[in-house]
């Protein structure tokens, strides 16, 4: 359907318009009827009708504009705006829709509801700000004791790995369900804690909705370059600026001015120093299926090499049980 | 290959873009030489189409475009959401294939590429049978992580190879080697390259 205006400037022309009203069989719709010289008329004519409208508009002299091409694009676009922002308000974390990319302010929100919802279980630390002041969030999962030892995992540091922060909403719900079916990782909660940071880089996220999808960075800024943000990941203390890194703030690698410059980062390695009781470090990143660990600068094996292999069989053999996924293994530095 | 460069033995299965069926395996040696041209590429592959099934498949698609009312025009395909619109499939197969070529010239021992996303594509009208289009792509080039911008002009008739003249824009640590003259070179505005495959 299309929307055509019309502009009366004389009588005839606007009689014209006023005798397309009384033909029935065109199924004209008039959005703005026809009511005097100089003020518009707007038709909404389906698509049979087209034709002769528009050829007895041409034949009488009357000029016309289509104002809406397509109708039905307009309904499709409005559509999905709707669905998009019916989902701004989930009650619930059994509400909330796992299979959707979510904003900001929408995973913080999943986060103080499944602590409300979880109180003895779940609680929510502040671990620091990031350079656009935005808070550090970190989910604690705990059935008690004092400092028990702990698995850290993190998702989203790399900011337009949507999939990452996605998993890490959907991590959160499974801990708590497993906790209340006393099934998975509820058997390691008894004696550890999880600590959870699912937008490890917030001001990355945030710009990644607002401006750019592809952005991977921090939004830092740094003196003598036009160039923004830091790649957290080349940013810790371990063979800070090798190879893999780069020295230049323009590139996607760029590993800052010096080590733990990037709050983000900082704000990780104070508390991991601080609870001293850390035994396992889990990083998410998208896309590839691998299962790495350590080192990615060196080839020297870490002292734990074998241990790390066949843990990492191990996990992958368990991943594939389920749905035939593949992961391939090893170290960063053999595998990538 | 001492004072040569590498040689590398590949074996590899291929999979249908669309459906992820098996489409046939590959062995082939690929031999990088110690200075930067080209590899030199012996390959060998089993398909698991005849022709009569993939000259099938090239006129449906080929079809389904002719017979769009409008030139195809579209942006961020696909979107942030990781969607692709029915309409625009089409437009996406074929980007997907004239962005492999560039992939392919890019490529070297240490950089290599996947298509990441379609940022605009514009289809001409031609008074001829032939298909054109023209793209803006982006090439998440590894292990650098950096997003590369390339434009793209595409034609193709079922039955004709896919032809593709494209330039890509330069690439920021290059420049800030300061190396000038190169094919990322600032300079090189009106360079084009392109292949018929």
């Amino acid at each position: 359907h299309q929307v055509l205006r019309v502009v009366p400037s004389s009588q005839e022309e606007l009689q014209r318009l006023q005798e397309l009203q009384g033909l029935e069989h065109l199924k004209l719709d008039f959005w703005l009827a026809p009511r005097g010289l100089g003020t518009p008329v707007d038709i909404r004519v389906p698509f049979p009708s087209l034709q002769p409208v528009k050829a007895h508009l041409e034949a009488n002299g009357v000029s016309y504009s289509v104002m809406i091409e397509d109708v039905q694009e307009l309904l499709d676009e409005e559509q999905r705006e709707m669905t998009r922002s019916s989902r701004r308000l989930p009650l619930s974390t059994s509400a909330f829709n796992y299979r959707v990319y979510h904003t900001l302010d929408e995973i913080y929100a999943f986060m103080d509801m499944l602590v409300a919802e979880n109180p003895d279980l779940v609680s929510k630390l502040e671990i620091g700000r990031s350079t656009e002041n935005r808070p550090l969030y970190v989910l604690k999962f705990s059935t008690g004791g004092s400092n028990r030892p702990a698995v850290w995992i993190d998702t989203g540091i790399h900011s337009r790995e949507w999939v990452t922060q996605a998993s890490g909403l959907w991590f959160a719900k499974k801990i708590v369900e497993d906790h209340a079916n006393n099934e998975g990782v509820a058997s390691i909660l008894d004696t550890m804690d999880i600590f959870l940071e699912i937008v490890t880089n917030p001001d990355g996220f945030a710009y990644t909705h607002s401006t750019n999808r592809m952005w991977r960075k921090t939004r830092s800024k740094h003196l003598g370059s036009i160039c923004v943000g830091v790649d957290p990941n080349r940013n810790w203390d371990a063979g800070f600026g090798g190879s893999g890194a780069s020295g230049n703030p323009c590139t996607e690698t760029y590993h800052g001015p010096y080590p733990n410059s990037e709050p983000e980062v900082k704000s990780i390695v104070d508390f991991v120093k601080a609870h001293g009781n850390i035994k396992a470090f889990v990083s998410i990143h998208s896309y590839s299926q691998l299962l790495l660990y350590p080192y990615g600068y060196t080839t020297t094996p870490v002292p734990d090499q074998q241990e790390l292999h066949e843990l990492s069989a191990k996990a992958v053999a368990a991943l594939s049980s389920l749905y035939g996924t593949d992961y391939k293994y090893g170290s960063i530095i053999t595998t990538i | 290959i001492p004072d040569f460069g590498h040689k590398y033995y590949l074996q590899f299965s291929t999979e249908d873009y669309w459906t992820g069926e098996n489409a046939g395996s590959c062995l082939a040696t690929v031999l990088y030489p110690r200075k930067k041209s080209p590899p030199v590429v012996s390959i060998k592959c089993s398909h698991t189409k005849d022709q009569k099934e993939i000259q099938e498949e090239d006129n449906r698609l080929y079809q389904r475009i002719r017979q769009q009312t409008k030139p195809i025009t579209g942006s961020n395909i696909p979107d942030s959401y990781g969607n692709i619109e029915p309409a625009l499939e089409p437009a996406w197969a074929l980007a997907v294939a004239g962005s492999s070529s560039i992939m392919w010239e890019k490529s070297t021992e240490d950089l290599g590429y996947f298509l990441a996303q379609v940022k605009s594509v514009k289809q001409w009208m031609r008074k001829d049978d032939f298909l054109e289009f023209d793209y803006t792509v982006l090439l998440h080039e590894m292990p650098t992580q950096e997003m590369i911008s390339c434009h793209m002009r595409l034609t193709w008739l079922p039955g004709h190879p896919l032809r593709e003249k494209h330039f890509c824009a330069p690439q920021k640590h290059r420049l800030e080697e300061g190396s000038g003259l190169g094919s990322g070179s600032a300079t090189g505005l009106s360079e084009e390259r392109g292949t018929n495959f």
